[in-house]
């Protein structure tokens, strides 16, 4: 039985004779604080609760008091490596609210933002799904490789990590003089380096034997469920927003979204990988039709006031589909914000996967969900 | 494939590293050279220039003590107090300026887009560490002081993989 000085749940403590209920967490079990409740039999996973809200920020109730530009630096912190693209549902829905016409070349500047920002994510989140595995070169690489792409980011925002690059209006600054050149010589030695993952990672053997055939999410499931994103076109379902509803220049652009049938661990492992080699094609692109010259964002009155009413925008992040919805009371701050994230939409497929699967399984299963505790908890 | 293939190729790819360079960057002896002399923006066309959200630097000749740059920081980290400065400037009556508390500080580049006056942008200057809760606090003073900087490295590309050099 559980110890009397710690709360319910907080202890390890025996169901019965044969099942032990175990806690992962709420002390970082990837990255980010979440606790899973699972109850195992011997090796075997047979119930699994997870529990996410240990890092609640109230970001969408700060948001109601402060006016759209100033949103724009707290709002991209619930996912700092995705920080573009969080933020870009929000900038989208203001900009129709506050009847902005954005100028064609900061469209396909935050198109080339978007992408760069989603390698660097998923670069972030293979780093971690390497180490998760015990490959450690595939925690290294990753982890080097999203330098490069760092360093445009540098370039282009003068930030690492939390660029607060877009904007109701546009972008904040236009690209630094010969970017064009550095991307592209940047993004293909990108590109280069992240197909020789195949052979250390992916086709690997003995990921494969670990990852192949556990965490099964049937086509079904997937609707049933609602996931969103990696998930869902690991699962066989060609669902992306980018392609779907196209939002800033994303109709004019040439690509593809990869879709996968297993619904494994490594099916949903290897499509954000297939990812990454379209955002290259996609970057590729854009840096050729974009517009050489021109203005890159319309000038705000101080305290813009937004239209009576409600908007609601979608994008496809590095995880999934990613909403942002603003309601307007024609104030200069907005009434109500909400970010309906992927994160907690692929969680809720959790339970279903891990049941019957090994404990030691539990790592990559839990973390090819694409799931990121603080974008759940927002 | 058979899994022996599988093996040789991964073991194969990681021995073929062995000849390339290392992109590691030294960091205290090497530092990484950034785009221009830091963000900027162009209060008159609206847009920023591209450079390192860095350390602010402050031009007491053009501030006018007009507070806007601390009203847009009350939203977002509340770093920048306005403080009494002992000289006296013709453009600047009350004689107040902005003190930045980098405890705070976010390196949005907010308060850069606020100055309608040039007087604040900010520069490559990230090294700001310090063993004291007030040495983060920068007085007006010590804000204008241009940092003086020895980044020279850049990402270097060729056929042997990418270094820092």
């Amino acid at each position: 039985m559980s110890s009397p000085t710690l709360p319910p749940g907080l202890a390890i403590q025996k169901a019965d004779e044969r099942i032990m209920t175990l806690n992962v967490g709420p002390q970082h079990p990837g990255s980010g604080h979440m606790r899973i409740v699972v109850q195992i039999d011997g090796d075997q996973i047979v119930a699994c609760d997870p529990d996410p809200g240990y890092v609640h920020r109230g970001e969408e109730k700060m948001a109601e008091y402060r006016n759209y530009t100033l949103n724009v630096p707290h709002l991209e912190r619930p996912v700092i490596h995705d920080s573009c693209n969080i933020l870009y549902p929000y900038v989208l829905a203001s900009e129709e609210l506050l009847g902005l016409e954005i100028p064609e070349r900061a469209k396909y500047i935050r198109v080339i933002a978007s992408e760069l920002n989603r390698c660097i994510y998923i670069q972030y989140w293979l780093a971690i799904y390497g180490i998760f595995l015990g490959h450690s070169t595939m925690f290294m690489w990753p982890a080097g490789d999203r330098e490069l792409l760092i360093d445009l980011m540098e370039k282009m925002t003068g930030a690492r990590v939390t660029h607060s690059y877009f904007i109701p209006g546009g972008i904040r600054n236009d690209l630094p003089a010969n970017f064009e050149d550095v991307c592209l010589r940047q993004v293909n030695y990108f590109e280069k380096r992240i197909k020789e993952y195949a052979d250390v990672f992916y086709e690997n053997p003995i990921l494969i034997s670990r990852t192949a055939n556990t965490g099964v999410l049937t086509r079904e499931n997937a609707i049933r469920l609602g996931t969103t994103g990696s998930v869902l076109r690991a699962s066989g379902i060609d669902y992306d927003v980018r392609k779907k509803e196209p939002y800033d220049v994303y109709d004019e652009l040439d690509f593809e979204t990869p879709v996968l049938k297993d619904g494994d661990s490594y099916a949903r492992s290897r499509i954000p990988w297939l990812d990454m080699m379209e955002s290259c094609r996609i970057i590729r692109d854009a840096l050729q039709k974009m517009p050489k010259s021109g203005s890159v964002r319309v000038k705000l009155k101080p305290n813009p006031k937004g239209e009576l009413g409600s908007v609601y925008k979608r994008i496809e992040s590095g995880r999934g589909a990613l909403g942002c919805y603003i309601v307007s009371d024609k104030k200069p701050e907005p009434y109500r914000v909400k970010l309906s994230v992927p994160s907690f939409r692929n969680l809720i497929a959790m339970p279903h996967l891990l049941i019957g699967e090994k404990l030691g399984n539990m790592p990559s299963i839990y973390w090819s969900l694409n799931y990121w505790p603080v974008e759940a908890d927002r | 494939m058979g899994t022996a293939t599988g093996i040789i190729k991964a073991l194969n790819s990681g021995i073929k590293h062995i000849a390339l360079k290392r992109f590691t960057l030294r960091y205290p002896e090497e530092k990484l050279k950034f785009v221009g002399d830091g963000y900027q923006f162009d209060p008159s066309t609206g847009v920023g220039i591209a450079g390192l959200k860095g350390r602010h630097m402050l031009f007491h000749d053009h501030c006018t003590g007009c507070q806007l740059c601390s009203i847009a920081c009350e939203g977002v980290a509340e770093a920048i107090g306005m403080v009494k400065v002992p000289e006296e400037w013709k453009q600047n009556k009350k004689s107040i300026m902005p003190q930045i508390d980098y405890g705070k500080c976010v390196f949005c580049g907010l308060c850069v887009d606020a100055c309608p006056f040039y007087a604040l942008y900010m520069t490559n200057d990230y090294e700001l560490s310090s063993f004291s809760k007030e040495g983060l606090i920068y007085t007006p003073a010590q804000l204008a002081v241009k940092p003086s900087l020895d980044q020279d490295v850049e990402i270097q590309i060729s056929s042997r993989g990418a270094t820092h050099g």
